[in-house]
């Protein structure tokens, strides 16, 4: 019984991780036999090094938090608009979302980095710029999302809670916001991940810290190992904040479960 | 419905920020809906595009923006004029659209085969290679922009390289996601009612796994098109991204918005053409809902 279960968690973790390791197995190979050329790869092994010396000397911890902000303002504003414009669009007012829903669908599918160009011209080349190309494409998700969500909220709820005399404020807040909640945060975990997306070339177009500006100095200067641990570091960043979202949906929308059963 | 959306996306499935950023407003219709869809209701969902056009060009004219950072609109439509006269204009088109459908084609070509493939034959190396697929597809193109600039240079290859990496991702993980997720009553009926493996694999797993395997198609072309716009602004000679590129360092103003408009209405012309080609090749569906 305990060996099977063993057996079991093992096979689990072979299918889970199996493929990873051995990639990484096959990549130090690689570089250890001189199959791959020094001059394009670092090994797995050179870049742990190279990570662990940022580490150290506090590099990691500065560049990580001067991205981490930016992305988190970015984010920040745009949930705070987002949020009650997609309830809005969503049916609060149905001649609102008939009015605006194409425009935003339109203004939704403007290229970033075509708007980047006017973003520097009107804030500046400063956190401003950046802050507002997060800003820009974190909306969307967001706005979607609640439109769905709202959309989706049962008539049947609304009219029962309506019926019992039930306000606008506290329909929203009983009804509405638990109703879509799991909408709004596939919403919020999409449009954290792309600003933690979009902040990288933002930070590379222009910038003098942060992980972007890492990878595009490394770069610059010819520095291969540097460049695989600033990819490293992005990768661990993005992959950390999807799992920060999960748990957060997990702990804050506790009813989904029940609506299984 | 929610439960549906959460699973709708693999993990890591390509780039996860060109859904947000590109994605289209679809409200879910009902029968009514479509229905009570009248003339008049068309014409009121261009209200919000005209007034916002029409904000924009006389908004200097108010005062409410500086003229010279936000042109009104006839200029940016003027200077449109004038790239469309001399045919700059659609070179710029066209060198965007090859490049932007080489790179997606290219993807499609491998990923699908090879998703079909590995989903529907090799389903225990497929739950192995899974972690390892969505790790990769979850890497930020943008981070090996470096890497793919050192590794192939600043031509072709390497804008085809860049737009193939970042589409294969989203369109090799929808394809072994919608053949690992075919209903297994359909697989088991099929069986039971003595089809053989290829006839299961060409009648149902293939069809049952196209509407997954063209979210992939729509996620790639998104994803294509956002770094075909950041390839060709680092280096080119032609193509959309050149034409904003070389405006904003010219600081020809209005040729920004021109740019930044074309590239929104190629995107919105592609999805067009992809939900089209997803209509023509999912018409079972609705024979199946009539008879």
């Amino acid at each position: 019984m305990t060996l099977d279960r063993t057996r079991d968690a093992l096979t689990q973790l072979f299918y889970r991780g199996g493929s990873i390791v051995l990639f990484v197995l096959l990549w130090q190979l690689a570089c250890s036999a001189g199959l791959a050329p020094e001059t394009f790869v670092a090994s797995p092994v050179v870049i742990v090094e190279t990570l662990w010396s940022y580490i150290l000397d506090g590099s990691l911890y500065r560049h990580s938090v001067v991205s981490l902000s930016r992305a988190f303002y970015g984010f920040i504003l745009a949930v705070a608009v987002a949020v009650p414009l997609g309830f809005m669009l969503g049916g609060w007012f149905k001649s609102f979302e008939r009015i605006m829903g194409p425009l935003l669908t339109f203004l939704g599918q403007f290229n970033p980095f075509a708007l980047f160009s006017v973003f520097l011209l009107l804030f500046g080349i400063g956190e401003v710029s950046k802050v507002a190309m997060i800003f820009w494409v974190a909306i969307w998700p967001v706005l979607f999302n609640a439109a769905l969500g709202v959309r989706t909220v049962d008539p049947l709820h609304v009219k029962l809670a309506r019926s019992m005399g039930m306000g606008r404020i506290r329909l929203l807040w009983k009804i509405v916001i638990p109703s879509s909640a799991s909408f709004l945060f596939s919403g919020l975990r999409l449009a954290a991940a792309t600003a933690f997306f979009m902040l990288i070339p933002a930070e590379m177009m222009g910038a003098s810290r942060g992980l972007g500006w890492l990878i595009i100095n490394a770069q610059v200067n010819y520095q291969i190992p540097k460049l695989y641990t600033g990819t490293l570091v992005i990768v661990v960043f993005g992959l950390l904040i999807d799992l920060l979202f999960k748990l957060l949906e997990k702990k804050v929308v506790v009813w989904k479960e029940a609506k299984v059963l | 419905m929610a439960a549906e959306f959460g699973q709708l996306s693999p993990a890591g499935a390509g780039a996860p920020g060109a859904t947000g950023v590109m994605g289209a407003f679809e409200p879910p219709k009902s029968l009514e809906e479509k229905e009570a869809q009248s003339f008049s209701r068309r014409v009121m969902s261009w209200y919000g595009i005209i007034a916002f056009l029409a904000l924009w060009q006389i908004g200097p004219w108010l005062g409410l923006f500086d003229a010279r950072f936000i042109p009104p609109f006839s200029e940016v439509l003027k200077d449109g004029w004038i790239l469309i006269r001399t045919g700059e204009f659609f070179i710029h088109v066209a060198t965007s659209a090859q490049r932007a459908l080489l790179g997606l084609f290219g993807a499609i070509a491998v990923g699908v085969p090879c998703g079909v493939c590995l989903a529907g034959f090799f389903p225990r190396v497929t739950r192995f290679l899974n972690p390892l697929l969505s790790l990769l597809g979850s890497i930020n193109p943008f981070a090996l922009f470096p890497l793919f600039i050192l590794l192939f240079g600043v031509g072709e290859v390497a804008k085809f390289a860049i737009i193939f990496w970042s589409a294969l991702f989203p369109v090799l993980n929808f394809t072994i996601y919608g053949v690992v997720n075919v209903e297994p009553i359909l697989v088991k009926a099929a069986r039971s009612m003595g089809a053989d493996r290829g006839q299961i694999f060409w009648k149902v797993i293939l069809p049952g796994s196209i509407p997954s395997i063209f979210t992939g198609f729509k996620m790639g072309a998104t994803v294509a098109f956002l770094f075909l716009i950041a390839a060709e602004m680092l280096s080119a000679t032609a193509g959309m991204g050149y034409m904003i590129h070389n405006a904003s360092v010219n600081n020809y103003i209005p040729r920004i918005y021109l740019g930044v408009l074309g590239i929104a209405l190629m995107g919105m012309g592609m999805s067009v053409l992809i939900n089209r080609l997803e209509g023509l090749l999912m018409s079972y569906k609705e024979e199946a809902a009539a008879s």
